[in-house]
C-alpha cells in the first residue's frame, strides 16, 4: 500500500473539479502571446510530455498502488519504436507512433503479468529490474549500423525521422499540451470510472478487495497496460519533439523522477502529477543541474514530501478543503496513517 | 438432507505443525452453524480454506456439489460465499459508501455514479448501508470509522453478493454489547429473511446457542463434538 494514499475521496474533498483546471490551460495557451524566448516554450512543450508521463505512472503507481520504479520501460521502447520504424523501417511517422502505443502496451502488460502476484517493495524492485535491464542494452550496445555506414544506437541513440525539417517551436507546444489535456482527461475519467474505483479499493487492501469478488490481479495487470498506453503515448510525442530515441529515454531517473513528481503533486489524483511534474521540471530546467544532483535532489524531494506532505500539494489541499467543508465536526485522517495489516491469521 | 457447502476431510499443516486434521462436516442451505473452540483449535484456518484464502494439503470443499477446492477467495465471494475478518482492513482513502460499491461492483450491481452524490436512500449501495446501520457514515472515510461500524462495513461487504453463505470470523469478539445486539440482530433477519445459511467461529458458548442450530466444537484440528441445539 502506498504510504500516501489515506485521502478521503468525495464531493466536499475535491477542489480541481471547478473552474481550477480551466483557469491552468487558460494561463497555458495563453503563455506564448507573453512573447517568451525560444528555450522557455522547448522547456514546457518537454514538461507537458513529461506531465503526462508522470500522470501515467500515477495510474499503476498511484490509483492503483503498484509502486513501479520500470515505467521508463514503455515509454522508452515507445520513442526507440518511433526511432527504428521510421529511420529504418521507412515507416509513415503516424503509422510509427501508432505502432509505438501499441507496443508500450504489450510491454506493460508483459511487466503487470510478472508483478501482478507480487507486492509492496517486491514490485519496485522487478520493474527497476525490467527497466535497468532495457536500459544497458540500450545504452552498452550499438546494435546495428545505419545507411552510410555510420553506428547508430548506444548513448548517441537513433534519430527519427520527420515528415518536417524544422517544427515551428509553437506548432509543438501546442501539440503537445493537447496531448496532456487529452490524456490527462482520459486518465481523470478513468480514475473515477468503476475501473478506478475498484484499482484504488486494490490499492487499500488487496485482501479486502478479494474478499468483496475482486480479482485483484487481473486488475493490477489492467492498471499497467493502461498507464503503459498512456506512457508509451508520451514516449511517442516526446520522440517527435527531441527527433531522437536515447537510453535516457528508459533510465532509471525517468522513472524515479516520475514517482517524485507524482509524490510532490499528490499521489492518485492525476491532477496532483501533472502539476507536480510541469512545475517541478521548469523549475529543475531554471536550476540546470547536472544529472547526479538532480537524483539527489529528486531523493531529497521525495523524502521531504513523505515525510511531512504525505498527501503531497494536492492531498494537502484536500485535506484543507475536507477541514472547511465539513460540517459534522469529523476530523479527518491524517494523511499517510493507515490502520495496520494483519487479521491475527 | 440437502447440502449447501461440505467440507471431507481436511487437512492443513504449517511447517510441519499440523493444524487441521481430517475435518469433515457440512452445511445446509439457511442453516445457521457455529464453531467452538480454544485458541489454536485450527477456527481460523478452516474459516481460510472455507473462504479460499488458504488451499488445503489435502481433502475438498464443495459448493451445491461442485468442487471449489481450488477456486480463490474472489471467485468463491462471486459463487455466493462471503466472509468477513476477525479484524477489519478498510480501505484507507475509500468513503464507506464507496466501499460498499466495489463489492457490488464485483458481482455486476450498483455503480459508484449510480445514484450520483448518494443521497438518496434508494439503490442497492444506500439498501446495503441503511440494513446495516451505515447510511448515515456514508460519507465518512473507512479509516475513521469505529470498530463496531468496521464490523457492519464488513456485514455491508458480505451482504453485497447476496451470499447463500456467510462466514463469520470472531467477529463479534472486539465490539460493545450494543453493537454486538445489533449484528446479531441483522444476522437473525439475514438468516430468517433472505434464508442465508452461516458459519459463525467464536469463543462465546452463550452467544452460538443464541443464534446457532448446530455447533461444532474443534480442538486440536479436528471436530470432537457436534451439537444440535
Amino acid at each position: 500500500m502506498s504510504p500516501w494514499r489515506t485521502l478521503p475521496s468525495g464531493p466536499w474533498a475535491d477542489p480541481f473539479r471547478g473552474g481550477w483546471l480551466a483557469a491552468g490551460i487558460g494561463l497555458l495557451l495563453l503563455f506564448p502571446l507573453s512573447s517568451p524566448n525560444a528555450y522557455f516554450i522547448d522547456v514546457f512543450t518537454t514538461g507537458f510530455l513529461l506531465a503526462a508521463f508522470t500522470a501515467s505512472w500515477d495510474v499503476i503507481g498511484g490509483i492503483a498502488g503498484q509502486f513501479t520504479l520500470g515505467h521508463a520501460l514503455p515509454f522508452g521502447v515507445a520513442t526507440y519504436a518511433c526511432a527504428l520504424l521510421t529511420s529504418v523501417a521507412g515507416w509513415p511517422l503516424p503509422l510509427a507512433c501508432a505502432a509505438a502505443v501499441l507496443l508500450a502496451a504489450l510491454v506493460g502488460t508483459a511487466m503487470g503479468a510478472l508483478s501482478a502476484p507480487l507486492s509492496g517493495p517486491f514490485v519496485a524492485l522487478l520493474t527497476l529490474s525490467l527497466g535497468e535491464i532495457a536500459h544497458e542494452v540500450a545504452a552498452g550496445h550499438t546494435f546495428f549500423s545505419g545507411p552510410g555506414g555510420y553506428a547508430w544506437g548506444g548513448e548517441g541513440g537513433i534519430p527519427v525521422t520527420l515528415p518536417w525539417v524544422d517544427a515551428p517551436p509553437l506548432a509543438s507546444y501546442y501539440a503537445a499540451l493537447c496531448l496532456l489535456c487529452l490524456a490527462s482527461f482520459a486518465m481523470l475519467r478513468l480514475s473515477r470510472s468503476r475501473m478506478g474505483l475498484i484499482l484504488r479499493a486494490v490499492a487499500g487492501s488487496p485482501i479486502t478487495a478479494q474478499a468483496s469478488g475482486i480479482p485483484i490481479e487481473r486488475f493490477k495487470r489492467m492498471a499497467f497496460t493502461v498507464g503503459s498506453v498512456f506512457a508509451g503515448t508520451a514516449g511517442a510525442g516526446f520522440a517527435v519533439h527531441v527527433g531522437r530515441a536515447t537510453a535516457t529515454d528508459l533510465s532509471l531517473e525517468l522513472s524515479f523522477q516520475a514517482a517524485t513528481f507524482a509524490a510532490v503533486g499528490g499521489c492518485g489524483t492525476i491532477v496532483g502529477p501533472v502539476v507536480g511534474a510541469l512545475v517541478l521540471h521548469v523549475l529543475l530546467q531554471a536550476l540546470s543541474l547536472p544529472p547526479s544532483a538532480r537524483v539527489l535532489l529528486y531523493a531529497l524531494t521525495l523524502l521531504v514530501t513523505l515525510r511531512f506532505f504525505p498527501g503531497g500539494v494536492v492531498g494537502t489541499v484536500r485535506m484543507a478543503a475536507w477541514r472547511v467543508l465539513r460540517k459534522d465536526g469529523v476530523r479527518p485522517p491524517r494523511a499517510g496513517v493507515g490502520r495496520p495489516e494483519g487479521d491475527g491469521r | 438432507m440437502t447440502v449447501l457447502l461440505s467440507a471431507e476431510g481436511i487437512r492443513k499443516s504449517f511447517d510441519g505443525t499440523r493444524v487441521l486434521d481430517g475435518v469433515s462436516f457440512s452445511i445446509a442451505p439457511g442453516e445457521p452453524v457455529g464453531v467452538f473452540g480454544p485458541n489454536g483449535a485450527g477456527k481460523t484456518t478452516l474459516v481460510n480454506i472455507l473462504s479460499g484464502l488458504l488451499r488445503p494439503d489435502a481433502g475438498k470443499v464443495s459448493l451445491e456439489g461442485k468442487e471449489i477446492t481450488r477456486l480463490s477467495l474472489d471467485a468463491r465471494y462471486r459463487l455466493g460465499i462471503a466472509r468477513t475478518f476477525q479484524i477489519p482492513h478498510p480501505y484507507p482513502s475509500l468513503l464507506v459508501r464507496e466501499a460498499v460499491s466495489v463489492a457490488l461492483a464485483a458481482n455486476g450491481r450498483g455503480t459508484p455514479e449510480e445514484k450520483g452524490a448518494g443521497d438518496s436512500a434508494d439503490g442497492p449501495v444506500e439498501e446495503l448501508l441503511a440494513r446495516t446501520g451505515l447510511f448515515n457514515q456514508r460519507f465518512v472515510p473507512c479509516s475513521l470509522l469505529s470498530q463496531g461500524c468496521l464490523h457492519r462495513l464488513e456485514f455491508a461487504r458480505a451482504l453485497a453478493c447476496r451470499p447463500k453463505l456467510l462466514i463469520l470470523d470472531e467477529v463479534f469478539s472486539a465490539l460493545s454489547a450494543a453493537d454486538e445486539e445489533d449484528l446479531l440482530a441483522l444476522l437473525r433477519k439475514t438468516n430468517g429473511d433472505d434464508g442465508t445459511a452461516f458459519l459463525l467461529v467464536s469463543h462465546n458458548p452463550p452467544l452460538l446457542k443464541s443464534v446457532c442450530q448446530r455447533i461444532l466444537v474443534l480442538e486440536e484440528g479436528r471436530i470432537v463434538r457436534e451439537r444440535n441445539l
